[in-house]
């Protein structure tokens, strides 16, 4: 599970110290970019960036990723994390490939330490677009998913969801357990889609799910599995 | 005599006034008549004097001093010197005061009931008497002045207008009348006789008065609901509803006869419509949900057609019998489909309650074609409430029939009992289930050589492919094509085998079965002895020789033996199964085995070998000894063979055990069954999409259960659909999750 994989290390020392680094930053940054900021961006300088941090077979690997992390001040289970991921179009999670990094970093325009940071708080913000929300979350698929398997397996499914729908769905908790307690072991890509469909549009009381709509089963069985259990309660 | 001065009259008249309008061809003198004759002045006053008494004669019922003639005479002459209106007045006055009069008999109190009805008769046929002799004494003035004159009663009017006004008006004596009336039906009703005719004649006087629709009709009507809703009431609690339901048609026949011996015709529709009411209407949710599961139950044609008529008179009634019926059949067909302990008479059940229900709707519902379709459509539904197992078992009852040695039924019986389930089957939704279970039956008859008659078999294959179509049964035809080559393919071979220059000693049968048409065996390697090994080589041989490219695959389960064998009783002959033979001929060489040396010589397997053994030395014929003895196989057990063994018949039969089906059968049966139709979702749902391209979800679905030809849960449609979504062969829109697009 590569999620839980790279947390080992995320040094948890002084999250107050790096935020401050990165406030600080900023400040001082965004008069530099608005004097000049295409003069700013080198290919070279990003190249150099990369292999700061890619061995020789031109790849940054799990490893280095974790340094990469502490470099930019992000643990790497932030979400954020996800959507520079999604901005490099990297198809593998814990790997950035050279075409990746170049191709990502140049539309981020950033080409060193500093200036990523300057972006984490745009990166951000691209969750609260809704269209763009979605298609992170259709990426973290693919981009989770063991690329020799056609379906998440559940556990990394869950890692997944909590990060991206766990703060915003009122439901992920009740949701958690019922992935828990079933006898699902992969969510395939169909089901992956509709839990977000559902996020956004089923009432939290459940009470304007259709159960002769298309939702897949699975989400038929979660709903008949917490009526039935608030019915217990 | 009357008529003869009538026609005189008449004749004067046309005297005066034909003239006047004719004169064409005849002529006709007309002379004015001489003077009248003068009357005397106390003509009139003497003669209404005589007229006087007359009617007051009549009226006592005394005789009358003058001839009747006279009189009539004595009115006419009235008459002709227009002193009509006040002859009528007077005769009016005077058959008044006497009517008046007469009330008077009606004021005492101390009168019964009965004595008063009678009195009140008694003056009334009376009055109606004396006005009819009035009336002929003064037909004339009836007839000149009182006709002529519209605003005027006739004399028979006027009496019986007098007789309302002054007798029956009388509110008392009206009420008593009435009362009594009233007291003498319900009398009647309680089973006492009544002077019928006493009440006729009264009943007819209140309608001749105008005054039974007002005063009787109304009273007696809300008499009668009150008396039978009592009598409702009561009885539907202290009857059983066959005797209740007697009870009602007799008081409807009782009633009837009532209207046709006193009431007026006119209070039939209101009265027979109160009883069916208060006695029908009132109870029918009672009377059914009481009576109509027992008559059912016990089949009681006389009152459950007692009970269709009588409904068929109430509102709503037909509607309540038949909602029960159907609910009646639902419950009983349930019960009897729902249990599976009952599993083994399910089918005769099923057949025996269809035969009873038809019954009762033929004889009994007058073949009413919305009970017999309401019974169809309860049939339908309970017979599907639980899902696969009627129709394993449909089929099972109909290999039990096919089957050799059932000797219970003739040619035409079982052509019948083929029809009557074909009529079950017609119910059945998962015919895919029946069909599965009655090709691996079919297959066990054909091979196994236990099938009953060709012509039944065939006979059933042509009703199946004329219930479900030629797709269904074609797999089927081909078995029973197979089998005929078969025994082409087994001639040529014996050809074959004589030209061979190493004849063997076994004779061989093959059947020759095409992969699909048959149900699917699974294959089994056993330790054939090498002489069966050889012939099945020499048949490859052959059999390939002659259709190349074939594969052959030899099924072990199918296959059955005669062995010849020698007890000391002498030579018999054994049919046996393959395993069987296998199993026995390793007693040829040895005296006795273990369960362990047996399976590793012949190689069956432990299940199938247990079987096998159990057949062999548990069974009706033990050519085997088993020890220790026992119903079961053991591991440890030993057998050898049995040479003491006796049997009646030279040949024997002990191969019945490949007939039978094991669980395992079962379920692989089943299973086969559900994966198919986890294909035929799948090829439908591809179908459906390949052809619409983009469809929404629930047309999608209404789709499918239009193609689909079995029972279906929404919840496996929509697995089968995600399934071909993980698969690529459709995909949800990307923005819309209901509707989906076919991928090509």
């Amino acid at each position: 599970m590569p999620v839980k994989k790279k947390r080992k290390s995320s040094g948890s020392e002084d999250p107050s110290i790096r935020k401050c680094k990165i406030t600080s930053y900023c400040r001082t940054q965004t008069p530099g970019r608005m004097v000049n900021p295409e003069d700013q961006f080198s290919n070279k300088k990003c190249l150099a960036w990369f292999y700061e941090y890619a061995g020789s077979d031109d790849i940054v690997g799990p490893e280095s990723m974790e340094k990469f992390c502490e470099d930019i001040g992000v643990e790497p289970e932030n979400i954020v994390m996800l959507v520079l991921a999604w901005k490099l179009e990297a198809t593998n999670m814990g790997f950035f490939t050279k075409e990746e990094w170049l191709k990502g970093m140049t539309s981020l325009h950033c080409d060193c330490t500093e200036r990523l940071q300057g972006r984490l708080d745009y990166l951000r913000s691209q969750l609260n677009d809704p269209v763009i929300f979605k298609s992170i979350y259709r990426y973290a698929f693919d981009f989770a998913r063991d690329k020799d398997q056609r379906s998440l397996d559940m556990d990394t499914a869950k890692s997944m969801l909590a990060l991206i729908l766990g703060r915003t769905w009122p439901l992920f908790p009740v949701f958690h357990q019922f992935l828990e307690q079933s006898k699902y072991k992969v969510m395939n890509k169909d089901q992956w889609y509709n839990v977000l469909e559902f996020s956004r549009t089923v009432n939290t009381d459940l009470s304007n799910y259709d159960e002769d709509g298309a939702w897949p089963v699975m989400l038929d069985e979660f709903v008949e599995w917490h009526k039935a259990r608030n019915i217990a309660l | 005599m009357a008529e003869d001065i009538q026609h005189n009259q008449k004749s004067n008249f046309n005297g005066l006034t034909k003239p006047a309008k004719a004169g064409a061809s005849k002529k006709l003198i007309i002379k004015n008549f001489k003077d009248r004759p003068k009357l005397t002045d106390s003509y009139t006053e003497d003669t209404w004097l005589k007229l006087r008494d007359a009617v007051g004669a009549i009226q006592n019922s005394t005789s009358i001093q003058y001839n009747l003639e006279e009189l009539y005479q004595a009115v006419e002459n009235l008459c002709s010197y227009k002193v009509s209106p006040m002859l009528y007045k007077q005769l009016r006055q005077v058959c008044e005061d006497h009517v008046r009069a007469q009330i008077h008999q009606f004021r005492e109190e101390s009168l019964d009931s009965l004595s008063f009805l009678k009195r009140m008769n008694r003056c009334w046929q009376d009055h109606c008497r004396q006005t009819i002799m009035i009336r002929s004494i003064f037909l004339f003035l009836d007839r000149t002045y009182v006709l002529q004159n519209s605003l005027l009663p006739s004399i028979w009017d006027t009496g019986l207008e007098l007789f309302r006004a002054h007798i029956v008006s009388d509110s008392g004596v009206q009420s008593r009348t009435v009362e009594g009336i009233l007291e003498q039906i319900e009398r009647e009703r309680n089973g006492e006789t009544v002077d019928r005719s006493l009440l006729r004649s009264l009943l007819g006087m209140l309608s001749d008065l105008q005054v039974y629709k007002d005063s009787f009709e109304q009273r007696f009507l809300t008499e009668t609901t009150r008396l039978y809703a009592a009598e409702g009431q009561r009885l539907m609690q202290d009857r059983d509803v066959p005797e209740y339901l007697h009870h009602v048609a007799r008081r409807l026949e009782e009633e009837n006869d009532r209207v046709i011996s006193y009431l007026d015709q006119s209070t039939q529709k209101p009265l027979i419509a109160a009883v069916e009411k208060q006695l029908l209407g009132e109870h029918m949710t009672a009377i059914l949900q009481k009576g109509l599961r027992t008559l059912l139950d016990e089949s009681r044609e006389c009152e459950l057609t007692l009970l269709y008529e009588l409904f068929n008179k109430v509102k709503g009634g037909l509607t309540a019998l038949l909602q029960s019926w159907r609910e009646y059949i639902k419950s009983s067909g349930g019960e009897i489909v729902s249990s599976p302990e009952k599993d083994k008479e399910m089918v005769q059940e099923l057949l025996d309650f269809k035969d009873k229900m038809d019954l009762v709707s033929q004889r009994c519902f007058q073949r009413n074609d919305t009970f017999i379709n309401a019974m169809k459509e309860a049939f339908e539904n309970f017979i599907n409430k639980r899902p696969n197992k009627p129709a394993e078992l449909i089929a099972k009852y109909v290999d039990s029939k096919l089957r050799a040695g059932n000797k219970e039924a003739t040619e035409e019986e079982l052509e019948r009992i083929l029809d009557k389930i074909m009529i079950i089957f017609r119910f059945i939704h998962g015919k895919d289930v029946f069909e599965a279970f009655y090709k691996k039956d079919l297959a066990k008859r054909l091979l196994v050589g236990k099938s009953a008659s060709v012509d039944a078999e065939k006979s059933m294959l042509s009703k199946l492919k004329h219930e479900c179509g030629a797709a269904f049964t074609s797999k089927l035809e081909g078995m029973f094509k197979d089998m005929e080559l078969s025994k082409d393919v087994m001639i040529q071979f014996k050809q074959y085998m004589q030209n061979q220059t190493d004849p063997s000693n076994i004779e061989l049968t093959v059947n020759i079965l095409t992969m699909g048409y048959w149900p699917s065996y699974i294959p089994m390697d056993v330790h054939l002895p090498a002489e069966m090994v050889k012939l099945q080589e020499v048949f490859k041989l052959f059999y390939l020789g002659k259709h190349s490219g074939r594969k052959l695959q030899w099924q072990p389960t199918l296959g059955h033996a005669v062995l010849k064998t020698e007890f000391k009783e002498g030579k018999k002959e054994l049919q046996v199964s393959l395993f069987q033979t296998l199993v026995l001929l390793i007693f040829n060489e040895a005296d006795e085995c273990s369960v362990e040396e047996i399976r590793t010589a012949t190689g069956i397997e432990d299940g199938e070998l247990k079987r096998t053994l159990q057949s062999l030395a548990c069974g009706k014929a033990r050519v085997l000894n088993k020890t220790p003895r026992g119903k079961e196989v053991e591991d440890a057990d030993r057998f050898h063979f049995n040479s003491d063994f006796r049997h009646k018949l030279f040949r024997i039969k002990i191969n019945q055990i490949q007939m039978k089906e094991t669980v395992e059968e079962q379920v692989s049966t089943t299973e086969r069954v559900f994966q198919d139709r986890q294909y035929q979702i799948d090829a439908a749902v591809v179908r459906i999409m390949k052809m619409r391209k983009t469809l929404s979800h629930n047309l999608l679905v209404s789709e499918l259960y239009n193609q689909l030809k079995f029972p279906v849960k929404p919840a496996d449609l929509k697995k089968r659909i995600e399934s071909l979504i993980d698969r690529d062969y459709m995909e949800r829109d990307k923005e819309n999750a209901n509707q989906y697009h076919y991928v090509a």
